[in-house]
């Protein structure tokens, strides 16, 4: 691989600094990576492809009529992250969210935070998954967000930013195992004594997250995982964290609920659910009280939630603290609650709804990201600079029309990472979900899911809308 | 102990794999007949496929989908076309689609030969190679079932599982075995032509891997009352009927834990009464009364046990049908509940 030829760019690049030198931490494997010959790298990718779609790690593209399987474009760069950056970004995910859950906990029992008018009460309120019949209803240990995947990018000063927080069903937690595992399979001379911090502790540590909710005194709690489905994109990740956990992996046609408690079905009778961690959203929990059409949910799910009878990773409702709109205000929760100032800056963010800031979106839209406020997976979204004249106007009307479900940012050139493009380096933009979990302990896993935007220039890093993924090393020391 | 769901995607997971298993034994064969078969110089190669699709109980839906058929249409009916439900590649489509909803149930070794098939049989290699050499094509199919079912046999815990796994295939396996046996007597019964008529039986016997079965324990001459023996009687051979029914029925009583010889279940109840019945009868019984009758009785029984399964462990009486709108028909209801599993 050659690396003399790759060059840096007018913003960050994670591999060199200003002056085209190499960063110091990136220098034991980028050194290695260069002694590979074009032939050997060649073949090595190859084998990978081969063994990602042999092993079926695939996801599932919509908008296609049989929603194909693809395998997700793996780089073999590894993203490096040294100790002391690490450390910084573990304590910013700690703090954001500590105040995330204490908000939730909040919005769904006294209020405080809006009655002392921190945050005006629409933006609670207006939240498309706001859940109001939970208010008052407690849950174990008071934690609603349990499992957090965080977006971070970097400014062209190398600062990391909050651009999202994922507080409902936050995934691509497995495809970090598996990259990790691709990489030493295929690359085992890379790793030699570079300290990378291992992260195949994570499924122990969620499962142990999940008992921690469990509501029975029990020393064994039945923990179950449910998945929408075979054909959900995530199906993958679903059961490849049942089977790492050793839980049973189900769908709402195998769960039951019968006087407040929920039961399985199994080939000797029913077996009680103590702890749910569900990959659905909550609309479609529980046809009874929220989508009626639903049929992968469990009639009475709900209302044995409610009774406290079982436990619900992530709790109902945490849509409320994931929401665009609020997101505005994460940092004045951290002020609010833990009287800190928050560790991990955010990207600026317009809120159409209120006036002035709608003037400045319409009349700056080809500058700006707009982004509809409860949808996710880059879906519903307008990138300014390199929209055509009719999306823009499509979302002139929509930001006009529908203020509450937008919100606009600066276009922010976040950070490049050299990327094998046909056979040289190439920089791509990159973005970082880690995952942090709440249980006992608050446990960050020590790098995270590195999205490649592959296409050149371009700012979005969905697997749905072409990304790749590449592994991520945070050092010991 | 497990979810009742997992249990019958175990058991369908092993039935489609041995059913695509068959299915290529079937059409293998078949083909080759074909070649060497003096019957095509008197009528058409399509007349001669016709026992095949009646044994199968596909002649119907070959006759719907192909009203005029061609030079190759009922292999490719067979083979590769997703719209008959029993073809090759839609049995291992479903099979895998079943092993990925137990992937984690299963060893990685088993899931990644379940996945390679899948991916080969409609490979441009695959392709190329039915094209130019179908009996390689078909070869590639058998071995990795066989493949699948031996790295399951040193991969998979003996849980209720693997029990599940087993009462599948071994179900499937005595069907088809029943139904090679079925397409002789569906073809012209009144044929005279002995030499010919020993050439059909050989076929049968390969269609099973029978042949070397066969010559150690009735010789080189082969007979209609040597070949039923086998595939129906044999408490030895592998494919026979009445082996597979007897570790089929021992399964059973292994997920109930009910002694042998006693029945806790419809399912065991119709194993034994069918392990009984194979047990105490031979060649002269199916003789007098008729090979095709005799087999259509084992059909039936065959298809209750099968039934009985699903009843016993997977659906819970009063359950069917809770989640489903009224009035919804069984195609918009899968793509109904594949549409909700992509919006999530």
């Amino acid at each position: 691989m050659m690396l003399s030829d790759y060059k840096g760019a007018n913003l960050f690049d994670e591999l060199v600094d200003e002056h085209g030198r190499i960063r110091p931490y990136y220098r034991g494997v980028a050194e290695k990576l260069s002694g590979l010959g074009h032939d050997e790298l060649n073949q090595k990718l190859r084998s990978l492809e081969l063994l990602f779609l042999k092993q079926g790690i695939t996801f599932t593209v919509y908008g296609d009529e049989k929603g194909t399987e693809r395998v997700f474009p793996f780089d073999p760069f590894p993203r490096v992250i040294p100790a002391v950056e690490w450390e910084h970004i573990e304590a910013g995910l700690v703090q954001r969210i500590t105040a995330l859950n204490l908000f939730l906990y909040d919005v769904y029992h006294e209020q405080r935070i809006i009655k002392d008018g921190v945050i005006p009460p629409e933006v609670v309120f207006s939240a498309s998954h706001y859940r109001p019949e939970f208010i008052g209803v407690s849950v174990p240990k008071d934690a609603y967000v349990h499992v957090c995947g965080t977006d971070l990018i970097r400014d062209r000063d190398g600062r990391y930013l909050v651009l999202e927080d994922n507080g409902r069903c936050p995934s691509g937690v497995s495809y970090v195992l598996e990259n990790r595992a691709a990489m030493k399979r295929v690359f085992p001379q890379l790793f030699g004594a570079s300290g990378v911090r291992p992260v195949d502790t994570y499924p122990a540590d969620l499962l142990s997250t999940l008992r921690h909710v469990a509501p029975r005194e029990n020393p064994n709690p039945n923990v179950v995982l449910l998945t929408p489905g075979v054909h959900n994109s995530a199906y993958f990740e679903h059961s490849f964290l049942a089977r790492q956990m050793s839980i049973e992996i189900v769908e709402g046609r195998d769960l039951i609920a019968l006087d407040g408690f929920v039961y399985m079905r199994t080939t000797r009778g029913l077996r009680q659910v103590d702890v749910i961690y569900r990959r659905i959203d909550d609309d479609f929990l529980d046809p009874q009280v929220f989508r009626k059409d639903s049929c992968l949910g469990v009639p009475g799910l709900v209302d044995a939630v409610r009774r406290g009878n079982v436990a619900l990773a992530n709790a109902i409702g945490t849509g409320v603290a994931d929401d665009k709109v609020t997101y505005a205000y994460v940092s004045e929760m951290i002020r609010y609650y833990l009287c800190q100032e928050p560790i991990l800056d955010q990207v600026p963010t317009y809120l159409a709804w209120r006036d002035a800031d709608r003037k400045y979106i319409l009349e700056n839209l080809p500058r700006l990201v707009v982004k509809a406020a409860n949808e996710s997976g880059g879906y519903g979204m307008l990138i300014g600079p390199t929209a055509t004249r009719a999306q823009l106007a499509e979302f002139h009307d929509k930001v006009s029309r529908h203020p509450r479900n937008y919100i606009a940012q600066p276009v922010v050139n976040f950070s490049q990472h050299p990327t094998l493009v046909d056979g040289s380096l190439e920089g791509r933009h990159v973005d970082l979900r880690p995952f942090v979990l709440w249980g006992d302990t608050i446990k960050v896993l020590p790098g995270g899911l590195t999205r490649v935007a592959l296409t050149r220039g371009s700012l979005v890093v969905n697997s749905s809308q072409g990304g790749g993924s590449k592994d991520t090393w945070v050092l010991a020391a | 102990m497990m979810l009742s769901r997992v249990a019958d995607h175990q058991y369908w997971m092993a039935r489609q794999m041995e059913r695509a298993e068959n299915l290529a034994r079937l059409v293998r064969v078949s083909e080759e007949m074909l070649l060497d078969d003096e019957t095509l110089a008197r009528g058409s190669a399509h007349e001669y496929w016709t026992p095949v699709l009646a044994a199968t109980a596909m002649e119907g839906a070959f006759r719907s989908l192909y009203p005029d058929p061609q030079a190759g249409d009922v292999a490719r009916f067979l083979t590769l076309d997703l719209r008959n439900p029993d073809s090759i590649l839609s049995c291992i489509r479903q099979a895998r689609e079943n092993a990925r909803s137990v992937r984690d149930k299963i060893s990685d070794e088993m899931w990644s030969e379940i996945n390679a098939l899948n991916l080969f049989v409609t490979s441009p290699e695959g392709l190329e190679l039915l094209q130019r050499f179908p009996q390689a094509y078909y070869e590639k199919i058998i071995t990795s079932s066989m493949l699948f079912d031996g790295i399951t046999d040193a991969t998979l815990t003996r849980d209720e599982g693997w029990n599940f796994l087993q009462l599948g295939r071994l179900l499937e396996r005595a069907d088809m075995t029943s139904r090679f046996l079925d397409i002789r007597s569906q073809s012209q019964p009144t044929t005279v032509d002995s030499a010919l008529e020993s050439l059909q039986w050989g076929a049968v016997l390969r269609a099973c891997s029978a042949h070397a079965g066969y010559r150690r324990v009735h010789g080189g001459e082969i007979s209609v009352e040597g070949v039923v023996d086998l595939l129906l009687f044999s408490n030895e051979f592998p494919r026979s009927v009445r082996h597979c029914i007897r570790r089929a029925d021992e399964v059973l009583h292994d997920i109930s834990g009910t002694p042998t010889g006693r029945f806790s279940n419809p399912c065991e109840k119709i194993t034994g009464a069918l392990l009984a019945k194979l047990s105490f009868a031979g060649p002269p019984e199916v003789m007098a009364r008729g090979l095709h009758a005799y087999i259509d009785e084992l059909q039936v029984q065959l298809n209750a046990a099968g039934q009985a399964v699903f009843e016993s462990y997977v659906l819970l009486p009063g359950e069917v049908g809770r989640h489903f709108p009224r009035g919804s028909r069984p195609e918009s209801l899968a793509d109904w509940q594949r549409e909700q599993q992509q919006q999530q």
